[in-house]
């Protein structure tokens, strides 16, 4: 099993990690998922999923970036407010169509990539259906 | 000069509804272009409208196939949000429930992939061995498909007859080592139409987070049963199959030894089922704030729910779903690249596709 302690300074974060409900979470704050991208493939780990959410009341989305170390699930959680988050696509290929979705239903701009056509919505709106003024 | 071919949404080559374009160059396909979202149905968006126990039947309906591992993976979540633990009696039935369906599933691939690979003797024989599957899942179910086995806590119906699903494990056990493993592992049409089509290689796997067979079949040993047990796996003895060539024959080879690998996990379960309660809590439970992850390995791989709780009402606030086809449908691209046109079908049906779960 990896040593995951040293992480967050790796990232430069003051926070540590906390296990809630049988898996680690770290709130990742303002680190850039670029650079925990980075770390990650660097350890060997692999890229799970992103869960996306509006933060209750709110306009920021709260992104939980979910890998898999060794059989251990290591969820980096971020909030942005002004919809801009970068892309990790070029360096995890595995992130390509959850940045899709997400883009699609939350309207998160993953900077510095392309898109292809809507993945999973018809037409050509995105960011639209899964916002809480939309309901 | 190269040329398209659009290969659905709907379309007698694919199970299920997505679109595929082909970009050819005689017979070669250069590249693919893959669309999906034609079985979309906001399973998500709806979940966060019910409340906590229609949640759990609405997510058996994420899958035809697979019904099971959705149920157990939300109730998963759910009891990490509570804390509540099923009793031994009750995780021995989630493994022998969720064991049948595996069976259910790779028995069911064996066949479509034998139908598209012309051996209809295959498709027929693997048809039959399914209906056994069936068969046993109704005897501890009362269904066929949707089997409404998982509940928080526990389990809605008890297992009071082992020895007859035993039966049926005997049969399937002894069917598999007598057909399906010989004829997936020897038979000299079928390994050469197979091998060294649909090359994943191990790099690109890990990079692309492909998961379950698919994975194993590309020299990936990951299996959530092992490196992060659940249920009662963690009291199981069996193999992780693995196999390092990455093609359409690995795949076949994979699952065909997981068939074996299950048998034995569901013959360890029937015969070490422990007495006790398998109903879980009775009284009103309360969800409160946070957030649950749950992993559970489907039939094609992790499945994992992610439940989000406000502690204050009684629906989710956010249940996200990553299915297995969704983290393995991307790498067919890859290994459609310099394919032969003829042998597309057979490659993306390798990774054994479900859209229904990949659309939600």
């Amino acid at each position: 099993m990896s040593d995951i302690t040293t992480i967050p300074a790796e990232l430069g974060l003051d926070a540590s990690w906390e296990e809630k409900y049988g898996s680690q979470w770290l709130a990742a704050g303002s680190a850039d998922v670029r650079d925990i991208a980075v770390l990650m493939e660097a350890r060997g780990a692999r890229f799970v999923t992103i869960t996306a959410q509006q933060v209750p009341d709110d306009e920021a989305i709260r992104l939980d970036y979910h890998w898999d170390l060794d059989g251990e699930l290591l969820t980096f959680t971020i909030v942005t407010s002004d919809q801009q988050v970068p892309s990790i696509y070029e360096l995890c290929p595995a992130a390509d169509w959850i940045e899709r979705e997400v883009h699609e239903f939350l309207g998160i701009d993953f900077e510095g990539r392309e898109y292809e056509p809507l993945l999973l919505r018809p037409g050509d709106a995105a960011g639209v259906c899964r916002r809480e003024e939309d309901e | 000069m190269s040329y398209r071919i659009p290969i659905g949404p709907y379309h007698p080559a694919l199970e299920e509804p997505y679109k595929l374009n082909l970009v050819c160059e005689g017979e070669k396909v250069r590249d693919a272009e893959l669309h999906i979202g034609f079985a979309f149905r906001g399973v998500e968006y709806l979940a966060e409208r019910r409340n906590y126990f229609q949640v759990i039947a609405l997510m058996e309906r994420v899958c035809g196939i697979c019904s099971n591992v959705h149920t157990l993976s939300i109730c998963k979540a759910l009891e990490r949000l509570t804390e509540i633990e099923p009793s031994p009696r009750a995780l021995y039935i989630r493994v022998i429930v969720a064991e049948l369906e595996r069976l259910h599933s790779h028995v069911l691939w064996a066949g479509v992939a034998g139908k598209i690979m012309g051996f209809k003797t295959m498709f027929m024989t693997c048809f039959l061995l399914r209906e056994k599957v069936m068969d046993a899942l109704e005897i501890i179910s009362g269904n066929r498909v949707n089997y409404a086995m998982n509940r928080l806590g526990g389990v809605n119906r008890d297992i009071t007859d082992p020895a007859a699903v035993l039966k049926v494990v005997d049969v399937l056990e002894r069917e598999a080592s007598r057909v399906i493993i010989p004829v997936f592992a020897s038979n000299r049409t079928l390994l050469e139409r197979c091998a060294g089509i649909g090359v994943l290689t191990r790099e690109e796997a890990k990079a692309y987070g492909v998961v379950g067979p698919t994975a194993r079949a590309s020299g990936l040993p990951q299996d959530i049963r092992r490196a992060a047990p659940y249920a009662a796996y963690d009291q199981m003895e069996f193999n992780v199959p693995v196999e390092t060539a990455g093609d359409v024959r690995a795949r076949l080879t994979v699952r065909a030894l997981e068939i074996l690998e299950s048998c034995r996990i569901l013959r360890q379960a029937l015969q070490n089922l422990p007495e006790g309660d398998w109903w879980g809590p009775t009284e009103e439970v309360e969800v409160p704030e946070g957030t649950a992850i749950s992993r559970v390995e489907g039939p094609r791989g992790e499945v994992l729910y992610s439940v989000t709780a406000d502690g204050e009402n009684d629906t989710p606030r956010r249940v996200k779903v990553r299915t297995p086809t969704y983290a393995n449908m991307p790498s067919v691209r890859l290994m459609l690249r310099g394919a032969r046109l003829a042998d597309a079908p057979l490659i993306q049906a390798s990774v054994d596709p479900c859209y229904s779960c990949t659309d939600r």
